[in-house]
C-alpha cells in the first residue's frame, strides 16, 4: 500500500548538506494504526511530508498504491494527494475566514465533488466528529479539542486511503487528547490506515505498531546492516518498539 | 469554481480592506487618468465615416513651380484654387465630387421676432450630401439645373430649422442671408461628427456648418471664404473676379470613388488635367503632382492627432505602470502573507494551478472594482477638459467603446501586475508554513 525504500532527504544551504532522512524503508498495510515517535529533529516531520508528498525527496524509491510518486510532476502529486491522503496538523490548520462546514468542503472542491455529495459528506463527518450543531462557526468560536475534530472531519471528508496525522494532540490538554485519540482508533477500526506523529508515549502505546525514527533513520535500522539491501527492504517497516 | 474563486476574493478583501482599498484606489487613479486622455485620443482619431472612409478622397493638386515648398509633407498644397476646384467639378466624369468652401452669412427672417444670427455656410455641390452621406428631414438637395443656374436656394440643417421655423417643413420659404432672399430646398439630419474631417482649416474639431449653397453662387455673390487662402507667388488682384483667375488656393475638394478601377480612372483624368494646365504656362513643374488620400490617411497627413496628444496618451499609461508597481508591492506583500494559508489548501490538494489563478481572480476583481472607480474619474476628468479652452475640448466624452475598455484595461493591468506575486504563492512550499502555523 505505502512502500518507501532507502528514501533519502537532504537539505541543501550554500555551505551545510543536512541529511533529514537515510536509506529509510517502510512498509505500511492497509488498515494499519502505526505511530512514529523520535527525539525532536530526527525526521519524523519530514518523513510525514515525504509521504503525504508535500515536500520531494532527495532519493530512493516511493510507491503509493503501486504509483511510483517520484515520477509525478508537482500537479499530479497534488491530485494524488486530494485523493488518497487526508491530513490531521498539530496547530489543526483550519481556514480562519471560512466556517466549519466551509473548512471541510475545501478537498472536496478541490476534487470537483458536486454540491450535492459535497453536503452529504460534510454533514456526514461533522456528524462523526460531534459537531453537526456547529457548521456555520468560524474555527475561533471553538476550543483546541474541536478545532482538532473539524481537522479530522476535514480529513475525513475525502474518504482517503491514509490519514497522515502530526502531533494532532500536541496541542490539546490530557483530556483532548484522549478524546481525539479515540476518535483516531475509531477511524481506524472502521478500516482507514493511520500514520501518527507523536511526541507522547503514552498515546504512541496505543497505536498497535509503533515505529522509531531517529536521526532519520528508523531505530531498529541498525539490526540489519549487515545483510543484503533486498533483506533490508523486505524487513523495512517492522516494529522497533512493539506495544 | 470560478464562483468560488470569486468568493474567496471577495472575502480576502473584506479581510483586509484598507490594503484592498488602497489598491483600488491607485488602479482607480490610473485608470481614471489613462482613460481621460486616451478618450480623447479616441475620439480625435475615431474613423469619422467608417462605412465609406476608404471611398472618399480629398484631391490635392500641385499648381506651383517646381522647388516652392510648402508645409505639407510632400510640398503639395492642401487646397485648390478656384478655377482648378471648378474645372474638377464640372468635369464631365461619372463620379460623385464636388468644391466646397466655408462662408459666414447673417441670417435674416421677415419675422422681426428672429433676431439675426451669424451662420457658417458651407458653399458647395449637390454632390456634397450624397458623398457624406446627409440625410434629410425634409425636401432635398437642390436640383442640378438650379446649381448650374447660380439659384439662390438654401438647405438647412435641423437646429437652423428649428430656431427658424420651430421644427416645421421650411421647404419652400424664404430666408434672407446677407441681403439675399434664399429659398429653403431642404432640411438635414443634424449632421453629427466629432472630426470636421471634409474642412480640416479652420480647426479639426469645429461643428459642420449649418446653411449649405451651391457653389456656383460664389461668383455672382462674390462670396468670401472663412478659411485659408494661400498664395506662392505675386500676383495683382484688385477684384472679385482676379481673385477667382488667381493662382491662391482657397477651396477644398473630395471625390468619391468606390472601386480600385474608379481610383485608377480618376488619377489618370488628373494627371491629364495637370499636364494640360501645365502646358497653358500657369505653372513650371516637369511631373505633374497631385495627392487622393482617402479620409483616414487625410486626418493623418494633416496631423489630426498631434504629437503633444501621443505623448500625452503615453504619459498617462506611465502614471498607470507607476500605479501598477505600487499595486505589485501591496499584492506581494498580501499574497505572501497568505502563504500559510496557501500551504494548508496545497496540503488538502490545490494545485500549483488552482492557486494561482484564485488569485488571479481576485486581482482580476479589484481590477474590476478599480475599473469601475476609475470610469467615475475618467468622467470627472473629461469633465475638466471640457471647461479648457482646448479646441478639442468638445471631444472629451467616453464612448461605449472606451466605457468597456476601461475595465477590460484595468483588468489587465492587474492581472499584469499580479502575475507575479501569484505565481510566487503559488510556488509555496506547503510543508514548511504546516508545522509552523
Amino acid at each position: 500500500m505505502l512502500s518507501m525504500k532507502n528514501i533519502s532527504k537532504v537539505y541543501q544551504t550554500e555551505k551545510v548538506q543536512t541529511h533529514a532522512l537515510r536509506d529509510f524503508n517502510l512498509n505500511v498495510d492497509e488498515g494499519e494504526f502505526i505511530a512514529v515517535t523520535g527525539p525532536s529533529g530526527s525526521g519524523k516531520t519530514t518523513f510525514l511530508n515525504i509521504a503525504g508528498m508535500l515536500e520531494p525527496f532527495t532519493g530512493g524509491d516511493f510507491m503509493l498504491d503501486d504509483v511510483n510518486v517520484g515520477t509525478l510532476s508537482d500537479n499530479q502529486r497534488a491530485d494524488l494527494r486530494n485523493q488518497k491522503i487526508g491530513f490531521i496538523f498539530q496547530g489543526f490548520n483550519l481556514i480562519p475566514d471560512l466556517n466549519l462546514y466551509e473548512n471541510i468542503e475545501v478537498p472536496l472542491r478541490y476534487r470537483g465533488i458536486k454540491s450535492a455529495e459535497r453536503k452529504r459528506r460534510i454533514e456526514e463527518c461533522l456528524e462523526k466528529v460531534g459537531l453537526a450543531s456547529r457548521a456555520k462557526h468560524l474555527p475561533q468560536q471553538l476550543s483546541g479539542g474541536q478545532q482538532q475534530r473539524v481537522a479530522i472531519a476535514r480529513a475525513l471528508a475525502g474518504k482517503p486511503r491514509f490519514l497522515l496525522a502530526d502531533e494532532p494532540t500536541g496541542n490539546l490538554d490530557s483530556l483532548m487528547a484522549r478524546q481525539v485519540m479515540e476518535l483516531l482508533e475509531e477511524i481506524n477500526r472502521e478500516g482507514s490506515t493511520i500514520i501518527m506523529v507523536t511526541h507522547d508515549s503514552e498515546l504512541a502505546r496505543r497505536a498497535p505498531r509503533n515505529i522509531q525514527v531517529v536521526d532519520g533513520q528508523l531505530a531498529d535500522f541498525t539490526l540489519y546492516q549487515n545483510k543484503a539491501m533486498d533483506e533490508i527492504a523486505a524487513k523495512a517497516g517492522q516494529p522497533a518498539i512493539e506495544a | 469554481m470560478f464562483l468560488h474563486y470569486i468568493d474567496l476574493s471577495w472575502r480576502s478583501m473584506k479581510r483586509t480592506p484598507l490594503v484592498s482599498m488602497l489598491m483600488i484606489l491607485a488602479i482607480a487613479v490610473g485608470i481614471g487618468i489613462t482613460m481621460t486622455s486616451l478618450s480623447v485620443y479616441h475620439m480625435m482619431s475615431m474613423d469619422p465615416i467608417p462605412h465609406k472612409s476608404d471611398k472618399l478622397f480629398s484631391v490635392q493638386l500641385n499648381t506651383t513651380d517646381d522647388g516652392n515648398n510648402w508645409w505639407t509633407e510632400d510640398d503639395v498644397p492642401l487646397q485648390l484654387t478656384y478655377k482648378d476646384a471648378m474645372a474638377l467639378h464640372n468635369a464631365d466624369t461619372p463620379e460623385r465630387k464636388t468644391a466646397s468652401v466655408r462662408a459666414l452669412f447673417t441670417v435674416q427672417m421677415d419675422d422681426k421676432e428672429v433676431k439675426p444670427f451669424l451662420a457658417s455656410t458651407r458653399v458647395t455641390g449637390r454632390d456634397f450630401f450624397p458623398i457624406f452621406d446627409l440625410e434629410f428631414v425634409y425636401g432635398d438637395a437642390w436640383t442640378s439645373e438650379q446649381e448650374a443656374s447660380a439659384t439662390p436656394v438654401v438647405v438647412l440643417d435641423e437646429e437652423t430649422n428649428d430656431r427658424l421655423f420651430a421644427g416645421e417643413n421650411s421647404v419652400g420659404k424664404q430666408v434672407y442671408l446677407d441681403d439675399t432672399a434664399f429659398r429653403i430646398v431642404g432640411v438635414i439630419k443634424q449632421w453629427r461628427i466629432h472630426t470636421k474631417y471634409y474642412d480640416l482649416n479652420n480647426g479639426a474639431f469645429n461643428s459642420p456648418e449649418s446653411i449649405f449653397m451651391p457653389i456656383t453662387l460664389i461668383a455672382p455673390l462674390e462670396i468670401q471664404n472663412m478659411g485659408n487662402t494661400n498664395g506662392w507667388k505675386y500676383e495683382e488682384i484688385n477684384t472679385f473676379q482676379e481673385r477667382l483667375q488667381s493662382e491662391m488656393f482657397w477651396l477644398q475638394f473630395w471625390v468619391e470613388l468606390n472601386t480600385p478601377e474608379e481610383l485608377k480612372n480618376y488619377s489618370d483624368y488628373l494627371q491629364a488635367y495637370l499636364s494640360e494646365q501645365g502646358t497653358k504656362g500657369r505653372f513650371e513643374r516637369k511631373t505633374p503632382q497631385f495627392n487622393l488620400k482617402d479620409v483616414n490617411e487625410w486626418m493623418q497627413y494633416n496631423k489630426v492627432v498631434s504629437a503633444d496628444n501621443k505623448v500625452l496618451v503615453g504619459l498617462s499609461f506611465l502614471f498607470l505602470a507607476v500605479c501598477l508597481a505600487n499595486i505589485l508591492g501591496l499584492l506581494l506583500g498580501k499574497f505572501l502573507r497568505r502563504a500559510p494559508e496557501v500551504g494548508v489548501r496545497r496540503a488538502l490538494g490545490a494545485s500549483k494551478r488552482q492557486i494561482f489563478i484564485q488569485h488571479l481572480v481576485e486581482v482580476s476583481m479589484l481590477g474590476l472594482l478599480g475599473g469601475v472607480i476609475g470610469i467615475a474619474i475618467a468622467q470627472l476628468g473629461l469633465w475638466g477638459v471640457r471647461f479648457t479652452s482646448n479646441e478639442y475640448a468638445s471631444l472629451a466624452t467616453m464612448d461605449i467603446k472606451m466605457l468597456l475598455a476601461a475595465p477590460a484595461i484595468a483588468i489587465s493591468a492587474c492581472i499584469l501586475a499580479g502575475i507575479y506575486p501569484a505565481w510566487l504563492v503559488c510556488r509555496t512550499q506547503p510543508a514548511i508554513y504546516l508545522k509552523t502555523q
